[in-house]
């Protein structure tokens, strides 16, 4: 993209592409250390994701109050209104993921890890996927490659199938071992935050594609419904 | 959007997300053929084809120069007064092509009013500014319908309430806006069925700007509106169809809104983005 012809256009366009870049990168480390916390029981680095939530949250409100700006003096248009637009959707989608990824930390105290190891790993494992397709997803909004993001979009099915068989095992241990029922309910809510970040990562994805296309991606992703294939 | 919850089996709502390409429902009113224009050897319109609907508004974009004035001027065939200035191609209205030999320019004109940059009433009264081409063209039969007809004009061009009480003020007192409003109440007297606009507002504040622009947006439902613009945003305001002259071609048309979020052509892009080199 060439630069604006006033420069100072294309200035506030970086400083948003800026902004949305550290937001991603915050929600990356606050998702990938949560895991990491429930997955090893650590209090101590589950309390630090807890609180580099706020700096999220503020950069939110930044990313909006600079978009605010932008629109009532720059009135963007095309490309750039497409990159206006979905940069503020974006931002809203991260912030989310960063408050998932809090509500992840804040039950590592929670789950006691005697008795729900195997649940524990298929968490993990989940999460691992997961934050591979929040990785993803970044790295097209940075590239604007619709290609990755397509990718990232048609993945969620995988994310989604995950959580259902991990669904179904942790319902198991419960039935098996009732003395884990707690911490195993504790950790579907955990898999459920790990799914609702997946699709929040397919909406950054849809919000790609329309910046690089100026095209909405079909409605319809392919969907496993859990009630259906218990 | 919110994502479906894969636990609690729900209903999907089909809601189209696609469809800001609209086609163009109605009949053509003017259509350009191959038109090129030509300054002697210098040919400063380019093999155009354009349709353009009836009630409905055309905006022509593009940076000085592209040709886009010139399209607009050939359209009431205003190219004629340039010496060595010729015109190929068709334009034509209602099928009828507007260069034939038979097509009187003065009659022309009154079917195809205009509308320029600077608002220029003649040095009369407000009353007969707009009676002039109505009397020019032997639109009245008597004096009562006369004044029937000019206040239908000024009433349309939104200007009565404001000057009933002075029509035999000249109609250079009136203020840059309202002279503006009155010169279309005198092209639309002549009941024209094309409106042609070059840059009607670049002289104008932004409270008569919004006046000629809301002017504009009751005119359609009766006129082919042409308009020709440097504001991105006012062609985005009252048009419904776009189109994108660069350097005598004509690059790109469209419904307004796909050109304004989503243009084909990157030479758009570029341009209604404030990037052209």
């Amino acid at each position: 993209m060439t630069e604006h012809t006033v420069r100072s256009f294309s200035q506030d366009l970086e400083e948003l592409s800026g902004d949305l870049a550290r937001m991603g990168g915050l929600a990356e480390d606050m998702l990938s250390d949560a895991i990491q916390a429930i997955a090893s029981h650590d209090l101590v680095l589950a309390e630090t994701v807890v609180s580099r939530d706020p700096q999220i949250d503020n950069l939110q409100v930044e990313v909006e109050k600079k978009i605010l700006r932008l629109l009532a003096l720059r009135q963007p248009l095309a490309r750039d209104l497409r990159q206006v637009i979905s940069a503020l959707k974006i931002a809203t989608e991260l912030e989310r993921v960063g408050d998932l990824a809090k509500s992840i930390a804040k039950r590592v105290k929670l789950v006691d890890n005697v008795g729900a190891e195997g649940a524990l790993k298929g968490v993990a494992r989940m999460g691992r996927l997961v934050t591979a397709q929040l990785k993803r997803v970044l790295d097209a909004y940075t590239a604007l490659e619709t290609d990755a993001a397509n990718k990232v979009w048609a993945r969620d099915e995988e994310v989604d199938e995950h959580y259902q068989s991990l669904f179904r095992e942790v319902v198991t241990y419960m039935i098996e071992d009732p003395r884990t029922i707690s911490a195993c309910a504790h950790l579907l809510f955990v898999a459920k935050n790990l799914e609702r970040i997946g699709d929040h990562c397919t909406n950054i994805a849809e919000e790609i594609h329309f910046l690089v296309t100026g095209e909405q991606l079909p409605t319809e992703r392919p969907k496993v419904d859990a009630l259906n294939s218990n | 959007m919110s994502r479906m919850d894969p636990i609690v089996p729900q209903l999907r709502v089909e809601t189209p997300r696609q469809g800001t390409a609209r086609p163009m429902a109605l009949p053509t009113k003017v259509a350009a053929r191959s038109v090129s224009v030509f300054y002697g050897d210098k040919q400063a319109l380019f093999d155009v084809s354009l349709d353009m609907p009836e009630k409905s508004v055309t905006a022509l974009i593009g940076p000085s120069g592209c040709g886009k004035s010139t399209f607009l001027r050939s359209i009431n065939r205003m190219n004629d007064t340039i010496p060595n200035c010729r015109v190929d191609g068709e334009i034509l209205i209602d099928g009828q092509d507007v260069n034939a030999r038979d097509v009187d320019p003065v009659l022309l004109r009154a079917q195809v009013g205009m509308v320029f940059q600077k608002p220029n009433p003649f040095p009369k009264t407000i009353f007969e500014n707009v009676a002039y081409g109505v009397r020019l063209h032997g639109l009245a039969g008597s004096r009562t319908e006369m004044q029937q007809i000019v206040e239908t004009a000024l009433r349309k061009a939104g200007l009565w309430d404001e000057v009933k009480d002075r029509l035999n003020a000249p109609g250079m007192s009136l203020s840059g806006g309202q002279q503006q409003r009155l010169v279309i109440a005198r092209a639309i007297a002549v009941s024209p069925e094309i409106i042609l606009m070059d840059e009607p507002c670049s002289a104008l504040d932004p409270i008569a700007t919004a006046k000629v622009e809301e002017l504009i947006d009751e005119l359609k439902s009766n006129y082919c509106i042409i308009i020709v613009t440097h504001s991105m945003a006012q062609a985005a305001r009252v048009s419904q169809q776009t189109a994108f002259f660069h350097l005598g071609k004509l690059v790109e048309t469209g419904p307004t809104e796909m050109v304004f979020t989503n243009p084909r052509e990157s030479r758009t892009q570029d341009y209604i983005t404030g990037r052209f080199g």
